[in-house]
């Protein structure tokens, strides 16, 4: 278990102080996937790098299974960070050497016997569908394959943790999916525990169990994300999930109910079978929806025909099992 | 340049005088470019890494190297060698003679390779010294296994120019301590003002930097993982 509790990391500047992080304390259960999602210089990639003190927080305490690592020597620190995977937007290989030598590095600096090293990089080349560059150099593969190699080059260890840094920011759309793809096999086959930090909701939407909101240094709201994506409370989070949610409410005025699909009723034709069921003609003002592994994901907001109706669509709406919000 | 002139040219000195000159300059520069970068390359590296920004910053210890480095730099060399002449006398016992001229010349070209050496580091990659941190490798880890490998094609292109002011170097030294080709072109400047020797003097000159030159980049080259290998896979596409 991943434990931070009142980070905070201020850098000094020419001109005064330049807060990063203010207060905060994240709980990161083992096997979740912990998204850490924020606009671009909120302090997301400075708190993933607090948590294997790559940056020393200035304040706070870090605990990786109970060990505080603001605390212990050196030494154990790096031991720690072994035991801690981690992988990056711009991947980071070493470009000087094969695919399979750096898969190899991490082995290397823990002194793995050649034969052990050998088979593992095998293992984990297949893991990653790599197999067959092993001797290519980072120069001859694509964006996607070089992330591939990172993931590879992370695991090596056998860390229980895996960071991810933007890990597919750099990376097209359906690059993006198949990494991610790859990650939640990790997270479900070797039970790693990964971090994931984004700016990209999608990223959180179809990996993340637990996400946690961050805004100018602090953490907005943080919670499971089918509740969080539901409910978003703090207007960061209005904004990051549905960013023109709120534009397309301000434009129109009436009685308004978005609805949310969080991959729980599949291919309902729900607006139909509204219409049809309750007699009532519904408006859409705005949808953003998407599948992803036959499940639907998004929100709707449909404007509501004023009168007794508006109980009837309520009702519908909860016998079928639809969480919905009355927005002003 | 015809045989006749050669002719003329070797009578004076005898074509063994040239090669033993070029063979000398060869001598000179190799053994005082690898005591510049046994010393140069732990300094250039110390200089990255004591850095502000490197990877265990100690900054007193930067400044005051830094500082030792700018001073040797900012003396001109034929002056440095003037004054080095004491200190030769007490380290290697004489002020002339090739090992007096190779004190000299690796005092000069010691600071030089630094700066270089410490340019090249300070061009790998922030980010892949990062991962390297982040997968629990030391100080020491990170200069042998990341900063040195990584940076290796930038080095060699490095030690290539560094050999080549060494040369220039040890043409001046010849002046002052003896020996080499600059020794041989500028006694016979001196003496019965041979502008022919003088010339082949040059030109056996110009030859050897190309050699170096042009041997270092094609190596630099060869072993850029970044870069050799597209060429050679497109050069293969051409064919095709």
């Amino acid at each position: 278990m991943i434990e931070l509790s009142h980070i905070a990391k201020i850098y000094p500047s020419a001109d005064g102080e330049v807060v990063a992080l203010e207060d905060i304390s994240l709980t990161i259960p083992d096997g979740a996937v912990f998204g850490i999602i924020g606009l671009s210089g909120a302090g997301k990639s400075t708190l993933v790098r607090c948590i294997n003190l790559l940056e020393r927080p200035t304040s706070g305490r870090v605990l990786i299974d109970g060990e505080d690592l603001t605390k212990v020597k050196k030494k154990r620190l790096l031991e720690i960070r072994r035991g801690i995977g981690m992988i990056f937007q711009s991947f980071n290989l070493f470009e000087q050497r094969t695919v399979e030598a750096n898969v190899r590095y991490p082995l290397e600096i823990a002194r793995v016997p050649r034969e052990e090293a050998k088979a593992r990089i095998a293992e984990l080349l297949e893991l990653v569908g790599l197999s067959d560059k092993a001797k290519a150099y980072p120069s001859e593969l694509s964006g996607g394959q070089k992330q591939r190699v990172a993931i590879a080059r992370a695991l090596a260890l056998n860390p229980k943790y895996l960071l991810c840094d933007e890990a597919t920011s750099a990376l097209d759309p359906n690059t993006t999916t198949s990494i991610l793809q790859l990650l939640k096999k990790i997270n479900e086959e070797l039970h790693v525990t990964i971090v994931v930090i984004t700016h990209e909701m999608r990223v959180v939407e179809s990996i993340c169990t637990d996400v946690a909101v961050i805004d100018k240094s602090r953490i907005a709201e943080q919670g499971k994300v089918e509740e969080v994506f539901a409910f978003p409370r703090s207007g960061i989070a209005k904004e990051l999930i549905i960013p023109n949610l709120i534009r397309s409410l301000q434009s129109t005025g009436g009685k308004k109910l978005r609805l949310v699909f969080n991959g729980e009723e599949a291919d309902m034709p729900i607006i139909s079978a509204l219409a049809m069921e309750c007699g009532v003609a519904v408006n859409i003002l705005y949808a953003d929806t998407k599948s992803m592994d036959g499940k639907t994901y998004g929100h709707m907001v449909i404007s509501l025909p004023a009168g007794e109706k508006e109980e009837t669509v309520k009702r519908f709406l909860t016998q079928k099992n639809v969480i919905f919000k009355e927005e002003i | 340049m015809d045989t006749l002139l050669l002719s003329k040219l070797f009578s004076q000195l005898g074509a063994s005088g040239f090669l033993e000159g070029l063979g000398i300059t060869l001598y000179h520069t190799v053994v005082s470019a690898a005591f510049a970068y046994l010393l140069g390359l732990p300094l250039g590296i110390l200089l990255c890494v004591t850095d502000k920004g490197g990877i265990r910053p100690i900054v007193w210890l930067n400044k005051i190297v830094g500082f030792l480095v700018n001073i040797l730099r900012s003396i001109p060399f034929i002056i440095l060698m003037v004054a080095l002449i004491p200190a030769a006398r007490a380290i290697v016992g004489t002020s002339i003679g090739d090992e007096a001229m190779i004190f000299m010349l690796i005092v000069a070209a010691t600071p030089y390779v630094a700066r270089m050496v410490e340019s090249s580091v300070k061009e790998v990659d922030k980010g892949v010294i990062e991962a390297a941190r982040a997968m629990g490798t030391g100080t020491l880890g990170i200069i042998c296994k990341v900063l040195i490998p990584e940076a290796k094609p930038s080095l060699i292109v490095g030690a290539v120019i560094s050999t080549v002011t060494i040369i220039g170097y040890s043409a001046m030294a010849g002046t002052i301590a003896g020996g080499g080709l600059g020794a041989i072109a500028v006694t016979q400047a001196r003496t019965s003002n041979a502008q022919d020797v003088i010339w082949l003097c040059v030109a056996l000159i110009v030859i050897l930097v190309q050699v170096i030159q042009e041997g270092g980049m094609y190596l630099a080259k060869r072993l850029d993982r970044r870069i050799c290998r597209r060429h050679k896979t497109r050069k293969i596409n051409e064919k095709e």
